[in-house]
């Protein structure tokens, strides 16, 4: 019997020992082609997909290697059948080829005639393609590479996209590497994605992600169109861009609500661009308005319809997404998978939280118990009044407001749902508090302010689950979300794990009602936070000030 | 081994073998013996029946067949000389025409080999042309006649034409096939048909009726695997599809799936059946029917009394075995199943086929799939089948071996691979040791159960609320934990989930939150994390908060002391009555006992709506009765050998009854047989007799009399080996035997 730390189960999923003392080499093995789905302290679960295994072939490993690895590593027999499957699907890819033809311009190509056949008879392909050059290469109209990529991805063929970029409008970046480095796997990863031409990298939050869009830049040294979720997150961008690379003010322009610049290094946000009047959508000509030579987008798992369907048209432009996660809970990493490129970095939360450059964390979840009067109240709500009822208990401030004491002098944020109750907490507590209303130069002067260490506490809203740059936050307190999306989650731990200026380990509190529905979900976030390997803890509002340290 | 003295007929030849290989004959060719032929006259005539000797053809392997072909053609005719024309080495001629004789199909001595006429028949060529006009009858044909014959020649085929034995003269021929009929270079083989002739053939292929050797089987195209690797894959399919049936069966027990009206499963119910097992529509139907086939599911009947699939009682007993074991009676179901199991998801017609639908049965499939096995046993251990070009060279193999087997039967062997591949008789297309095992009939259990993953009796508990079982766990152990948390992925490991639902689960079961605990610390390698504990501690303060229970009838009253009174009523004790609270009373005797006696006890209830009471079902499990097994082996062979020699004794006694049919007029008139019955009955000697019997068939035997009155003769038959009586009207002629030597 062999004795590897894997385990193949029928359903696809890896499940990898992790004290095992062949573990850290059979991680290394599987990772180019299963996704990590949980990472808790004994056992990680790695899965199999098609769009891995594809991710895999697109990286230049094949079936063989990808079946050794599983026999080399598993405990067990591994399941005929599903090494057959992976074979099978491993196969697909590659079968067709989009490139680019001297005289017809851009066509569909083939290694397999069967396949082929059958492909270019599918409804789904019909419009998209050309006449046939010869009996394994069709033309294909140019405006179609993107929607004929998402085609045949659903018909279970994608293609490898050859067909090239264009170089877009030259303009020189640099990095100005003046008292910061670039981190090996940030490096590494803007090399995989420029030697890829284009796709995504997946890296933790505070991982430095905007930092790995830069060095995509100063490799492509072209206009950059940069498409991010919101204006705070732009000016973001901005900020760093110019303190990390050679592009002045006048080279970064700002394109959202408020203002429309277009500059060689345009940074927009993904509202403005789907803000659609009578049926038109009038800022999509940005897209055209130079020719850009690379399009960043930021946070990809949160891309929205209208914009793949805009990026369907960039197909011959070099794209890079930055994202913490693949998964998107809309179910549609295919589309990112065929229209803004295969994975082309990842790097496990843990790995670079070893590494230093995120700050471990500490996840508490404390129960409350609702008074009688609340119970009763809450009993007999409706069902969509519960959820309000039950995160908006007066237990909970009683409860932040011990917590904020017992961190006093830390920076801590408290994050909460319900405007309410997030006004309530800034009276109780003193402190300002930022919500979507609040314009954004205010914001921009309390986050400045929080970062300088002026103020140590801020009450903010889910504006600021997203790209806000907070790195001395060590405590948040969270009296309620967003009916307990991962998302939602992974973007609020993410907040305080950039590195702490003395290593400090992040603490990262839940306030929750026992016995009602805020617990149901609750169950959510923990699962979801120990699957991603944190420690958890479940403390009774009492027992604050007795456990902590 | 036949006699030198050359036999004059089959009969003859028959009489002259000895027992042994009479009753050989009959193990090869069964037919022969049922019913029991009178004679060797008898045997040898069933033995040239067109029906049988077309089922003795198809015993033949391709030298065996090519030899058959040249006795038809050349015999008469001594053994060097068929060698002759065979392109195969002369022993294996001689080998090839021994089994042929063994097998009746041809006879005579080495130096007089001869075919049965009917044999001839079935498969002789026309003789053709004499062999020194053929160079010059081929030189006068054209080039498209000559492709006709060299296509014809080569495919060893026959030729369709509209009419092949209207006479074609040289000067009338128009078409390229008139030419080649006109010239005899084609011959009619019937009314529709042509086929080259024997002497055009032979001089096609050089003077031998084949161009390669025939007398060396086609070799396997293979590669190189261990043995190791192969078990080991084997031996990860034989777990999983183990797994597979258990599962689905358990799911099946308490959800079982209709019955279709027309027999069968819906399609939807195998759809979720792969859902369930994670598996293709194909390997699914594979589980339910090689289920089926073991005995283990069977149609029953369900709650409602309609039909429905079900787990069978012998389930339980499959089910508490080991899982090498369990494989074993799938693996051999599997193997003896005449179900063709692919044809289910295809269609028959525009009718789609269901699964365990009527109509699948194939006799020979159980044979074929054998015969695929045996020849994959051929290869060497530490060999497998070579990728892409294995099947076929198995497909070459086996056509060698089967020559006559049709090929659509042939077509079956990449699915008769592919599923012994998912049983796990094979891995990585090499027959596995322990299925090696198994088709030699020996018990394969033990080679792979020493494969299989060990049962580990503890689980790794992790903060996400999940344990991994890195192992099978032992039955109860996983029965427990099963109680305690829902399965969430199987395979080697099983990983578990624990649950708000799942925990109650166990509470419901009687568990308590102490041994809930207890259970989870004694079980896990690992600290049990914290949050499990809290989610124990929560479902334990929330259980049991409402109450639930069974009652007949309830008793409520806002006077608190008169159901006091009651309580203490002596009277009342046989109500069975029970305060579940200060106003509330519940007794078990319904209300129809309760309200007149109550009325006795000087109580006036009034009666309230009467659909008060609350039932509990209980999900029960079904089991359908184990069908009959109709294959009692090992019986069947024990019967089979008697049979067999019983009929070589009566051919025997037959032999000896004809042989000692009188020459002279025998006794014939009614008052010379009496009195020759007499006589022998008294001196015991046996008699020859002549019978007619109810059904008007004649029949010669000799018997031994014991008495003779009230015109029945009762006597020893030497051919039933019994005292039975014979009316003596009906005996047609007498005469005494002699004493055997």
């Amino acid at each position: 019997m062999n004795d590897g730390p894997l385990i193949v189960q029928s359903d696809k999923t890896l499940l990898l020992e992790v004290d095992h003392e062949r573990a850290a080499e059979a991680r290394r093995a599987i990772a180019p082609f299963a996704e990590l789905e949980r990472s808790p302290e004994h056992i990680h679960t790695y899965r199999l997909t098609p769009l891995g295994l594809w991710n895999a072939r697109a990286a230049g490993h094949d079936a063989e290697q990808v079946i050794d690895t599983l026999l080399a590593f598993s405990r067990y027999a591994v399941p005929h059948s599903l090494l057959v499957d992976i074979a099978e699907t491993m196969d697909r890819y590659g079968r067709l080829r989009l490139e680019k033809h001297p005289v017809h311009g851009l066509v569909l190509a083939t290694t397999d005639r069967a396949v082929f056949t059958e492909v270019i008879r599918s409804k789904k392909v019909a419009g998209m393609l050309g006449e046939m050059l010869d009996e394994d290469t069709v033309s294909v109209h140019p405006s179609q590479r993107g929607n004929l990529k998402q085609a045949l991805l659903k018909l279970g063929w994608p293609a490898e996209d050859f067909a090239g970029y264009v170089d877009g409008e030259a303009h020189a970046i640099a990095l100005v590497e003046d008292g910061w480095q670039l981190r090996d796997y940030q490096k590494q990863a803007a090399e995989s994605f420029w030697h890829g031409g284009s796709g995504v990298v997946v890296l933790p939050c505070g991982a430095g992600k905007t930092i790995v869009g830069a060095a995509a830049m100063a490799h492509a040294q072209a206009t950059t169109l940069i498409l991010v979720t919101n204006t705070v997150s732009a000016r973001q961008w901005k900020a760093e861009l110019l303190k990390r690379t050679t592009l002045t003010e006048e080279e970064i322009g700002e394109y959202s609500g408020a203002r429309k610049e277009i500059r060689p290094v345009t940074i927009a946000t993904y509202q403005v661009l789907t803000l659609r009047r009578k049926g038109v959508y009038p800022h999509l000509e940005l897209l055209d308005a130079r020719d850009w030579g690379l399009v960043v987008y930021d946070e990809v798992h949160l891309l929205p319809a209208p914009i793949f369907r805009m990026t369907a048209d960039l197909q011959a432009r070099r794209r890079i997404g930055l994202t913490a996660t693949l998964i998107r809970e809309d179910g549609r990493e295919g589309d990112v998978f065929s229209l803004i490129g295969p994975k082309r970095f990842d790097a496990p939360w843990k790995d670079i939280e070893a590494q230093g450059w995120i700050a471990p964390a500490d996840c508490v979840e404390v129960r409350v118990t609702l008074p009688e009067g609340e119970r009763l109240a809450y009993a007999t709500a409706d069902a969509d009044e519960r959820y309000r009822l039950a995160a908006c208990t007066p237990a909970k401030t009683t409860v932040a407001e011990q917590l904020v004491a017992q961190h006093l002098g830390e920076p801590t944020l408290v994050i909460g749902q319900y405007l309410d109750q997030l006004d309530e907490l800034g009276e109780h507590l003193g402190a300002p508090v930022i919500k979507g209303e609040t314009s954004v130069k205010e914001r921009q002067e309390l986050f400045a302010a929080f970062r300088e260490g002026e103020i140590d506490l801020l009450v903010v809203s889910k504006v600021a689950n997203f790209s806000i740059d907070l790195p001395e936050a060590a405590v948040a307190i969270q009296v309620s979300g967003s009916f307990g999306s991962r998302q939602e989650e992974a973007q609020r731990l993410g907040r305080l794990l950039r590195p702490k200026a003395d290593g400090r380990t992040a603490r990262f509190y839940t306030i929750v009602a026992r016995d009602t529905v805020d617990a149901d979900f609750a169950q959510n976030r923990q699962r979801f936070l120990a699957e991603q390997g944190y420690a958890y803890r479940i403390l009774d509002a009492a027992d604050i000030g007795k456990v902590v340290d | 081994m036949p006699t030198p003295d050359a036999p004059r007929t089959l009969a003859d030849q028959f009489r002259n073998w000895p027992d042994d290989r009479v009753a050989a004959l009959l193990e090869q060719r069964p037919d022969l013996g049922v019913p029991a032929p009178l004679d060797s006259a008898q045997l040898a005539s069933r033995a040239v029946v067109r029906v049988s000797v077309v089922r003795a053809l198809d015993l033949l392997d391709r030298l065996e067949l090519e030899t058959l072909l040249a006795v038809i053609q050349v015999g008469p005719a001594p053994e060097h000389e068929i060698a002759a024309v065979l392109a195969a080495e002369p022993a294996s001629v001689a080998t090839a025409l021994e089994r042929l004789a063994a097998l009746a199909l041809v006879w005579g001595t080495t130096d007089a080999w001869r075919a049965t006429t009917v044999v001839a028949d079935l498969i002789g060529l026309p003789t053709g042309p004499p062999e020194p006009e053929i160079d010059g009858l081929l030189a006068d044909i054209d080039e498209r006649a000559r492709t006709i014959l060299d296509h014809l020649d080569e495919t060893d085929a026959a030729g369709t034409v509209a009419d092949a034995r209207t006479p074609v003269r040289v000067a009338g021929a128009s078409t390229p096939t008139e030419h080649l009929l006109a010239r005899r270079l084609l011959m009619a083989r019937d009314d529709r048909h042509v086929v080259v002739p024997w002497t055009v053939r032979l001089h096609l292929r050089g003077g031998r009726s084949t161009r390669y050797p025939v007398d060396v089987a086609p070799e396997l195209a293979d590669s190189e695997r261990t043995a190791a690797q192969i078990d080991r894959a084997a031996a990860g399919a034989a777990y999983e599809f183990t797994r597979r049936t258990e599962m689905l069966l358990e799911a099946w027990a308490t959800r079982p799936p209709a019955g279709l009206r027309a027999g069968g499963l819906g399609v939807r119910d195998l759809r979720a059946a792969a859902d369930l097992v994670h598996a293709e529509l194909a390997a699914t139907a594979l589980v339910i029917e090689t289920a089926a086939a073991a005995h283990l599911l069977a149609q029953g009947m369900n709650d409602d009394l309609d039909s429905a699939w079900l787990p069978t009682d012998a389930y339980d007993a499959w089910a508490a075995r080991s899982t090498a074991e369990r494989w074993q009676v799938l693996a051999k179901a599997w193997l003896d199943n005449p179900r063709l199991a692919s044809a289910v998801g295809g269609r028959d017609g525009d009718k789609p086929v269901n699964a365990l639908s009527p109509g699948l049965e194939r006799s020979w499939l159980p044979g074929d799939r054998r015969t695929t096995l045996e020849a994959l046993a051929d290869l060497p251990v530490g060999r497998a089948l070579a990728a892409g070009t294995g099947t076929a060279s198995l497909v070459a193999r086996l056509r060698w071996h089967h020559p006559r087997r049709p090929a659509a039967r042939l077509d079956l062997t990449p699915t008769t691979l592919a599923e012994a591949a998912a049983l796990g008789l094979t891995g990585l297309s090499g027959l596995s040791g322990f299925g090696r095992t198994l088709l030699a009939g020996d018990d394969a259990a033990p080679a792979l159960s020493d494969l299989l993953p060990t049962p580990v009796d503890h689980v790794l508990i992790q903060a996400d609320l999940t344990a991994v079982a890195p192992g099978p766990l032992e039955q109860e152990f996983a029965r427990r934990l099963a109680l305690l948390a829902d399965v969430e992925s199987r395979g080697g490991a099983t990983v578990y989930r624990f649950t708000v639902d799942s925990v109650r689960r166990s509470f419901d079961s009687g568990w308590s939150a102490v041994e809930v605990k207890d259970f989870l610390a004694s079980s896990s390698r690992t600290p049990v994390p914290q949050a499990l504990d809290y989610l124990v501690d929560d479902v334990a303060r929330r259980f049991g908060t409402l109450r639930l229970g069974a009652a007949e009838a309830f008793l409520r009253s806002d006077d608190e002391t008169a159901l006091t009174e009651l309580m203490h009523n002596s009277a009342a004790a046989s109500l069975r009555l029970r305060r579940i609270a200060p106003t509330v009373i519940v007794s078990d005797v319904p209300l129809q006992v309760l309200l007149p006696r109550l009325r006795e006890l000087g109580a006036a209830p009034v009666v309230e709506a009467a659909d008060g009471t609350v039932r509990i079902a209980r999900p029960d499990e079904f089991r359908a009765r184990t069908p009959r097994s109709h294959t009692a082996e090992v019986r069947a062979d024990v019967r089979r050998a008697a049979r067999t020699s019983a009929v070589v004794a009566a051919i025997r006694a037959g032999d000896r009854a004809a042989a000692e049919r009188p020459s002279r007029g025998p006794a014939r008139a009614p008052a010379d047989v009496m009195s020759l019955l007499r006589e022998a009955a008294e001196t015991s000697a046996e008699v020859w007799i002549g019978y007619l019997d109810n059904h008007g068939t004649s029949s010669e035997r000799v018997v031994k009399p014991l008495e003779v009155g009230g015109g029945q003769l009762s006597a020893y038959d030497a051919r039933t080996e019994e005292v039975r009586s014979f009316a003596v009207h009906r005996i047609t002629e007498a005469r005494l035997a002699p004493a055997p030597e």
